[in-house]
């Protein structure tokens, strides 16, 4: 089946080639982080994690939100989105691969990363967070593949499938919570120290994952002409929106646990990011345009007429991915560092070398999910014929 | 493709696998021979010391940096200049930086002007040895929370974990910021977090740490905790001392006597 | 129908033999190695003892290698640093008791690991007889 993948259009080879050339400048930034240390990156004694970390926590959500099309198609069998189910599942292998990369960037020394294995520590959060991502990895490949090729060959997929299919859907729900406790559970890092941590990090998964899951779908559309359907788009549209309510409602209640309490300790973090601290505020715009882009998504997607128009919902998708793209990303990883453990400042500045590492990885995820959609969509459409 | 095919290559590559793991496994055990390393002497108790240190502040002054000096030179610890690159395992600052959770009203300035001496703390229950995917830094048998370089794959994790940012991390080549090389110790590579280790190397010897020995004022105390006849004991409960945020439960072994 | 079941059930079953092989094969590679001696109580610290190594040339040539691991696992991590050589004498488990001994020659571990092609990473940290003043 993967034959599929090898053959396309001109456009098709255009689009893997300009990849590959990501992923090639990537890896040659890559390779000067590796021989001149993570001194190149934007990273300091202060803020001990930056971009790679930010990337790393966004994209595990992405691929937890699978979950939201598993769940009513397998569960609820609600037909609808048929369509849009093998999407969703190359989406969460491509998004985990991207998870694992970033980890792997952004250790000090990743020819040890066999440690982890070698001396499991189940105390530790990584420990269980390499675990899951990468049962998780295994899970999403394996049932989306196999019913897949079930399909090709015109049968129902093997019972064994099943069973793997009703596993990720707890499995999801595990591995952003982990990543959560991987920040919830650091008594120095107020900013993170917070019970409501990790059905945040599942709320916004939910949210920014079937808005790019839509636009994902809209983009094959109009380069494959496979239409996962409106009717899809539609119900993944409202799921969306309420998980983006969910989360701006626990933003909300993040802030008055920390202003109400007037506790230093607690306000200190949302202080930096949304007013400054101390006269630094490097980050206040970006936390301000994140909230703009989330309340404006929302209110296109509350309103039926827009909602239903494709230039309105695209603009809302977008607006919403990138929304939570800055709250999980810039806000939760930087913020978490200010102020230090010592109550000093420090701000973070991203570098070239730095972006040029994320930009390869991308490129590697858009890549495996564009040859996995390559072969779904042939399969799917010698199937319509 | 041929069904046949197919199955075949299946079947070869699981039998592939199979085989170069198990001989992975086999081999290299059968070739080389058992070493004998006769005897586990001397293997310590667990929690029979338990080492701590007690820094009077009132007897720190200004200018003085020996402490500082004398742990960053026996230890190759690299110095590049920069805030961003900086690798310290001690140092000095401010009332209102070490002890951030304490009243910061109405203090005497003699208290709040003071110099304080920051540093690992060794705590009982260290968070940061938690947050270790690898155990690359754990608690040792005497209450050290120590690091194992070799272990170590640089994830950060820890420093992210420690309350009281004790740890730092190689961002580069540490040889490139050490000009004069100590022989007591080893330096350490690129991408690998460091930290205070209570000069265990040291104690090994005999010696006091390297801190407490260097102060002119002998304002560094360091002891074991568990015996009540120590110095360090008889120092605590004589007088009033202090703890860098003690209300996060990690039961530091740094005491200050403010 | 019977047959295609019993054909996914010896699929199943090779493929559970063929990831048991695996495990086994990996849990076995990577196991720690315990040694098997007996506990003697001893005294104090240890000296270094220049009068002979602590094995024989050949020994060492085919084990130094692993030697150097246990010992560094020892005393990093267990706080067993007096290691007790075949013929009794006492000996600190660190990599300053080989050098101190073999000072004489700068390029001690170098002339070998050069001529086997083999590139330790001990002297990225470990002052080597090299550097040493």
């Amino acid at each position: 089946m993967i034959e599929k993948a090898l053959k396309g259009s001109r456009n098709y080879w255009l689009w893997i080639g300009l990849l590959l050339l990501c992923i090639g400048a990537g890896f040659s930034a890559f390779s000067r982080q590796m021989w001149e240390g993570l001194t190149v990156t934007g990273m300091g004694r202060d803020v001990s994690w930056g971009l790679y970390i930010a990337q790393f926590t966004f994209f595990v959500g992405v691929a937890a939100s699978a979950v939201m099309v598993v769940i009513p198609y397998y569960l609820h069998n609600q037909k609808a989105f048929a369509k849009t189910v093998i999407v969703g599942e190359f989406m969460a292998v491509a998004a985990t691969l991207m998870c694992m990369l970033f980890i792997l960037a952004d250790m000090g020394r990743p020819d040890r990363v066999l440690n982890v294995l070698l001396y499991p520590s189940p105390h530790a959060m990584v420990f269980w967070d390499v675990m899951v991502l990468n049962g998780y990895l295994v899970i999403n490949l394996v049932s989306a593949w196999t019913v897949l090729g079930a399909e090709r060959k015109g049968v129902p997929p093997p019972a064994w499938v099943k069973p793997i299919i009703y596993l990720s859907i707890p499995w999801a729900f595990s591995i952003h919570t982990v990543t959560a406790f991987l920040y919830a559970g650091l008594p120095g890092r107020h900013l993170w120290l917070t019970a409501v941590l990790a059905p945040r990090f599942l709320a916004s998964a939910f949210a920014a994952g079937t808005s790019l899951l839509i636009l994902v779908t809209l983009i094959l559309k109009k380069t494959t002409g496979f239409d996962a359907g409106n009717e899809a788009r539609q119900k993944l549209a409202v799921l969306a929106t309420y998980a983006g309510v969910a989360n701006f409602f626990m933003i909300g209640t993040e802030f008055f646990t920390a202003f109400y309490s007037n506790v230093p300790a607690h306000m200190h973090g949302l202080q930096y990011l949304f007013f400054g601290l101390e006269g630094k505020s490097a980050l206040v715009p970006w936390m301000w345009l994140s909230l703009l882009l989330g309340f404006g998504a929302l209110a296109i997607l509350f309103n039926p007429k827009l909602r239903h128009t494709s230039k309105w919902l695209v603009a809302a998708c977008v607006g919403m991915v990138s929304s939570i793209w800055i709250d999980k990303g810039v806000g939760l990883v930087l913020g978490g560092f200010v102020p230090s453990p010592l109550e000093e400042i420090t701000e973070y500045g991203v570098t070239l070398t730095e972006l040029t590492v994320t930009l390869g990885i991308w490129a590697v995820g858009i890549l495996v999910l564009t040859l996995l959609l390559k072969v779904a969509v042939t399969v799917k459409k010698e199937q319509e014929a | 493709m041929n069904e046949d095919r197919r199955s075949f290559i299946k079947k070869a590559g699981i039998g592939i696998l199979a085989g170069i793991g198990s001989a992975a496994g086999l081999f290299p055990a059968l070739s080389l021979e058992k070493t004998v390393l006769p005897a586990w002497d001397e293997k310590p108790e667990p929690g029979k010391h338990r080492w701590g240190m007690l820094i009077d502040t009132r007897k720190c002054s200004g200018n003085c940096s020996e402490c500082v000096a004398a742990c960053h030179f026996t230890h190759n610890v690299p110095d590049f200049g920069n805030r961003k690159d900086e690798v310290k395992w001690i140092w000095k600052s401010s009332y209102e930086n070490v002890f951030p959770t304490a009243s910061q009203q109405f203090q005497s300035p003699g208290v709040t002007e003071r110099p304080y001496v920051a540093l690992c703390n060794h705590c009982a229950e260290p968070p940061c040895t938690k947050a270790c995917p690898t155990e690359a830094t754990f608690r040792r048998w005497d209450g050290i929370v120590s690091m194992d370089y070799h272990r170590c794959i640089g994830c950060r994790f820890c420093m992210a974990a420690c309350p009281y940012g004790s740890r730092s991390f190689n961002w580069r080549d540490p040889r490139e910021g050490i000009k004069l090389a100590s022989t007591e110790y080893p330096t350490r590579m690129q991408g690998v977090v460091e930290k205070c280790n209570f000069c265990s190397e040291r104690l090994v010897k005999g010696l006091d740490p390297a801190c407490v020995e260097a102060c002119p004022e002998q304002a560094l105390v360091f002891g074991d905790l568990n015996d009540p006849g120590s110095e360090i004991r008889k120092l605590l409960e004589s007088t009033e001392t202090m703890q860098r945020k003690p209300e996060l439960g990690t039961k530091p072994s740094v005491f200050y006597i403010i | 129908m019977k047959r295609r079941r019993a054909t996914l059930t010896k699929k199943l079953i090779m493929t559970a033999a063929a990831v048991l092989i695996l495990v086994l094969a990996g849990v076995y590679a990577f196991r720690h190695e315990e040694s098997q001696a007996e506990k003697i109580a001893a005294p104090a610290a240890a000296a270094v003892d220049s009068s002979a190594c602590i094995g024989s040339k050949e020994y060492m040539r085919a084990n130094h290698m692993r030697v150097l691991n246990e010992w560094r696992h020892s005393s990093v991590r267990d706080g067993n640093r007096v290691h007790v050589a075949p013929d009794g004498r006492k000996i600190e488990k660190s990599l300053n008791t080989c050098l101190n001994c073999h000072s004489g020659n700068r390029m001690f571990c170098f002339n070998c690991h050069m001529y086997a092609n083999v590139k330790p990473n001990c002297w990225n940290c470990h002052i080597s007889p090299m550097e040493a003043p």
